[in-house]
């Protein structure tokens, strides 16, 4: 091994500093939780916007603008799950029981306060939410099989390699 | 190139061996493949696979494992085909962001060498290309890229090889450092520079001339 190579070697602290950037488990589920308030944050404007009735015309623009906000944070948070902070293994499995959790007490927060006050908003609120709860479910499912099936291949891999040596 | 050497080129290729009859070449001392066995590559295959497979589940120890296994080799590839130490270990930060990001999405664990290489290709392809729309750099110091100075005549003979390939034009360069150096098979070479296995040996056989013409004019043949 040459001086140079021994160096390159040598700079493995620069790699864990990557490897624990990378793999921070406080990012990936600091973008599951953006996920799901900008979710929930969304579904609660749009919700009022479109069924409160006689909204000044400055309260529609309001509510217009926070909805697209609630979008464009819901799609960062989406991007960087698919891209930059992949939910990997049981991270995944996590992420989607936190989500099921997440919706399926939101429809039934804004099921009671529509029953409780009659407010059309609560209702299509909870319906937006059962939407997001479908989605949840099956987030969740997919993890679930995925980390079964990596799991089962790991260890068919080992035992292959575990007689072989 | 005439049928009879494709057809020599195509056997000896085929299973890794080291290719020509020019075992005199200092080049031959690292062309050696001890994956050459069909059982010694599936086992590979399948180590490969299982790194992959543990990365997936987001294992922190495979993650280092990987790190650990393939950062020297690519940061090898990456100098030879960038030119010196500083684009190298600069490019090699792109390269371990992209396969730490990417992982997840390898679907073929198996196929994890060509997947590694063929991202830290792309990493180079992309730095080359915003080379060449920005202004030029100054020229690179070939008496550089020659590394240590060792007075084993091995070493030297290892040197003169080492200015020799940095000296061919990438393409030729670029083949060769996968095949040879870092004993890709020919599939892989050919999954990585996403060509045909057929391109791959003909830039195989252009390459070992180029470079055994250079070693000759050096009088380093033997």
């Amino acid at each position: 091994m040459t001086r140079t190579e021994a160096s390159v070697l040598a700079n493995a602290p620069d790699m864990r500093r990557l490897l624990d950037s990378e793999l921070s488990r406080r990012s990936r589920f600091g973008y599951v939780a953006l996920l799901l308030a900008s979710s929930a944050m969304t579904v609660v404007v749009t919700s009022l916007w479109l069924t409160e009735p006689a909204l000044p015309l400055r309260t529609q623009i309001a509510l217009l603008i926070m909805s697209v906000i609630g979008l464009s944070w819901l799609s960062l948070s989406v991007w960087a799950l698919t891209t930059r902070r992949v939910l990997l293994g049981r991270d995944g499995v996590l992420a989607g029981w936190m989500a099921v959790t997440f919706t399926a007490t939101f429809v039934l927060g804004a099921a009671l306060v529509g029953l409780s006050t009659g407010r059309p908003g609560a209702y299509a609120a909870s319906l937006l939410g059962v939407g997001l709860l479908a989605v949840a479910v099956v987030v969740l499912m997919r993890a679930r099989r995925r980390m079964a099936s990596l799991m089962s291949r790991r260890d068919a891999l080992k035992r292959e390699l575990g007689t072989r040596e | 190139m005439t049928r009879k050497s494709e057809a020599n080129l195509d056997d000896r290729a085929d299973s890794c061996e080291p290719l020509g009859d020019n075992r005199d070449l200092p080049f031959e001392a690292i062309t050696v493949d001890p994956l050459g066995q069909d059982q010694t590559s599936s086992l590979r295959h399948k180590e490969d696979e299982l790194l992959v497979v543990r990365c997936q589940l987001g294992e922190r120890s495979a993650f280092e494992e990987l790190t650990e296994r393939w950062h020297l080799p690519l940061w090898k590839y990456v100098r030879r085909v960038a030119g010196n130490d500083d684009a190298a270990s600069d490019a090699m930060q792109d390269v371990w962001l992209r396969v730490l990001r990417g992982i997840v999405r390898l679907r073929d664990g198996s196929k994890l060498r060509p997947w590694l290489f063929g991202i830290a290709r792309n990493v180079l392809m992309d730095r080359l290309r915003q080379r060449y729309a920005s202004p030029p750099p100054a020229d690179i110091d070939l008496s550089d890229i020659g590394g240590d100075t060792i007075p084993d005549p091995l070493e030297e003979d290892m040197t003169a090889l080492e200015d020799e390939l940095a000296r061919l034009p990438e393409t030729e360069r670029e083949v060769l450092t996968l095949f040879y150096l870092q004993g890709l098979s020919l599939s892989e070479v050919a999954d990585v520079l996403r060509v045909p296995v057929g391109t791959v040996k003909s830039r195989l056989f252009r390459a070992r001339h180029m470079l055994r013409r250079g070693l000759d004019q050096k009088g380093l043949r033997t």
